[in-house]
């Protein structure tokens, strides 16, 4: 099932939560909402879901107009972030319940269950209750009761925050293979970048209640649309470097920072008057000897992950993450020499916020 | 500092269990008593000759059985009505909050009771129910329904939205939802609404005693009550209706206990 979401409105009292927003999945994809708290993301879910009404604007499942549906009538399934299981029901009551609420025969909905138990590794537990279980056996049971039926689509509200950090990447996993399975239309809201990238077919980044940008995660990642997921995604973050281009020297200048630009960016460049410069932490190439048109800077700080290095250099007033081999190290303060990959800067109007290249 | 706490501990439940006790016990002795023994001085404690001719004079000789019957169907059905229409309205406000409006529903409470006694039996009168079970259910049912929405709402409340919202993802509507997942989950805060409505309306004496004057609709207080008359008091036969009158509560209580435990201090924490 397609779900379209036409221009939604949505306030809360005086605050706008959800402004002309329009998306639109395909048929069986995994399509991922991300944002920062306060983006309007749970809001949108809940809308697809008839948990909330939008002031103005329409839902469609397929060609179907269900704005005003009952989330019963949407045949959806659910999975919260608290989980949402039925304290008082065991295991198994819990997964056959939006079974037994269909009045299906009692042989159809044991199989269902024992299945979706099954698949998720829930049979040993079936009589357990809710209070019984580990939260990454909780949100088993939450999965379970989501995939026991064969609904119009998935829509999981930040299902893995709950967990510590091994389980979280464990059931990561889990459910992008459980998708690719079921092959069931997903929304998936979070505010993880990783999550996001991973589990996504496509992703749709929010701020303010708006759509930033709608693309793949690849497209998302290597041409952010603006400053905000230019910003958002990645770790450690994109360096931004606010200044302006001097057409006729043929280069950016931010500070003391001064990087040449080809013809290229050059000519769609021209029109804005102030401009920030990103350049991603992988994109800044390190050398502890000066070279032709490499720029001199201080190790800030420098971290070493094992099997890279974060390094932050000052350099003309701005601070750069860079990341670096392993053997690169450098101690506090000592000299270093960078340069710009070239073919790998991003170039952003700075009042507009919108990308101008690439 | 511990070894007066171990028994200064016990020596003070003690008295207090003796102070709770003791009423109960003198209840039950005189209504076994012969009336020569009732007033003995000095008190015979236990060695009395027992007799069960007071019980034989309320069942028998008065219409108790009656008044008990009577009790049991108001309480009860008062009770009943209460929390089915209080608990609709309570998760309504759990749910659906408007400023001001929880209290207002309480401060229903908050005046003397005997101050809507002249309007309510003028419309009693009106609606042909005076002397009626009828007319005590409607004016019981009246008097607990704030208590139970306000009990009831913080009970709701404490139940988190997911629950209802996953309900209704996985099918149901949203009062297939309440009866489905909520109530079962307020079910010690149900038990403890109860047992306050019905304790309320069993003890209950003004209204009986004003609306139902006949033996059609008298109720146990009322009834014990008139075993205060003119010329004498009948101290067996009223001890005696008492204790008849204190088992149905005890039996509640007993029955009760462990969702009252639960009920209470659920509903303390917040409200």
């Amino acid at each position: 099932m397609r779900i379209r979401l036409d221009n939604l409105n949505k306030r809360f009292g005086s605050t706008p939560v959800l402004r002309d927003f329009s998306l639109e999945t395909a048929a069986g994809e995994f399509l991922v909402l991300l944002g920062p708290s306060g983006c309007g993301k749970t809001t949108c879910l809940r809308t697809v879901a008839g948990l909330e009404r939008p002031d103005s604007g329409r839902v469609f499942l397929d060609d179907t107009d269900v704005t005003h549906a009952e989330p019963r009538d949407r045949d959806m399934a659910m999975v919260f972030q608290s989980y949402a299981l039925y304290p008082h029901l065991n295991v198994y009551e819990n997964i056959a319940f939006p079974l037994l609420v269909r009045k299906l025969a009692a042989g159809y909905v044991e199989k269902r269950v024992r299945q979706a138990a099954e698949r998720l590794g829930l049979a040993g537990l079936l009589q357990r209750r809710p209070r019984e279980l580990s939260g990454g056996q909780r949100q088993r049971v939450a999965l379970a009761r989501a995939i026991v039926r064969q609904p119009n689509a998935f829509l999981f509200d930040e299902p893995l925050s709950n967990l510590d950090a091994k389980l979280r990447l464990e059931m990561r996993g889990e459910l992008k293979r459980l998708q690719h399975e079921l092959g069931v239309t997903s929304l998936y809201v979070t505010h993880d970048q990783a999550e996001a990238m991973t589990l996504g077919r496509r992703l749709a980044v929010m701020k303010d209640g708006e759509l930033e940008q709608l693309g793949s995660p690849e497209e998302v990642y290597s041409r952010p649309a603006s400053l905000f997921v230019a910003g958002f995604l990645g770790s450690p973050a994109m360096n931004l470097l606010p200044g302006r281009v001097d057409a006729a020297a043929r280069c950016f200048v931010s500070g003391e920072i001064v990087v040449p630009l080809d013809a290229d960016p050059l000519g769609r460049l021209g029109a804005a008057a102030s401009i920030t410069l990103g350049i991603r932490p992988e994109n800044i190439e390190l050398a502890r000897t000066p070279g032709e048109g490499w720029l001199p800077g201080r190790v800030y700080v420098c971290e070493s992950m094992g099997n890279e290095n974060l390094i932050v250099i000052a350099a003309g007033g701005a601070h750069l993450s860079c990341r670096a081999a392993p053997e690169m190290r450098f101690d506090f303060e000592s000299s270093v020499w960078f340069r710009f990959r070239p073919g790998c800067l991003h170039f952003f109007d700075t009042s507009t916020t919108r990308a101008l290249w690439p | 500092m511990k070894t007066l706490q171990r028994i200064l501990g016990p020596l003070l439940l003690a008295l207090a269990t003796l102070l709770t006790l003791f009423p109960v016990y003198w209840l039950v002795t005189l209504s076994l008593k012969r009336e020569v023994d009732q007033f003995a001085v000095p008190p015979i404690w236990l060695r009395f000759t027992p007799t069960l001719a007071h019980y034989y004079d309320i069942f028998f000789v008065r219409s108790f059985g009656a008044y008990l019957a009577h009790s049991v169907v108001v309480a009860g059905v008062s009770t009943l009505l209460a929390l089915a229409i209080g608990s609709l309205a309570a998760y309504s406000l759990a749910r659906f909050p408007r400023p001001g409006l929880a209290f207002w529903i309480l401060s229903n409470r908050m005046f003397p009771p005997i101050v809507s006694v002249i309007p309510l039996l003028l419309m009693l009168r009106w609606a042909k129910l005076l002397n009626s079970l009828a007319a005590l259910i409607v004016v019981y049912t009246a008097f607990n329904l704030p208590f139970v929405v306000w009990m009831m709402r913080s009970f709701f409340e404490e139940i988190p939205v997911d629950l209802e919202e996953a309900a209704m993802m996985d099918g149901q509507t949203r009062l297939g939802a309440l009866w489905r997942v909520v109530l079962p989950l307020v079910r010690p805060g149900l038990a403890a609404t109860a047992a306050f409505c019905l304790v309320i309306g069993w003890n209950e004496f003004l209204f009986a005693f004003l609306v139902a004057q006949t033996d059609a609709a008298m109720t146990l207080p009322v009834g014990i009550a008139g075993r205060v008359t003119q010329y004498e008091i009948k101290w067996g036969a009223m001890s005696a209706a008492g204790v008849v009158a204190m088992l149905p509560v005890f039996a509640f209580a007993a029955a009760m206990q462990k969702h009252l435990v639960r009920g209470l201090s659920l509903g303390a924490v917040k409200g």
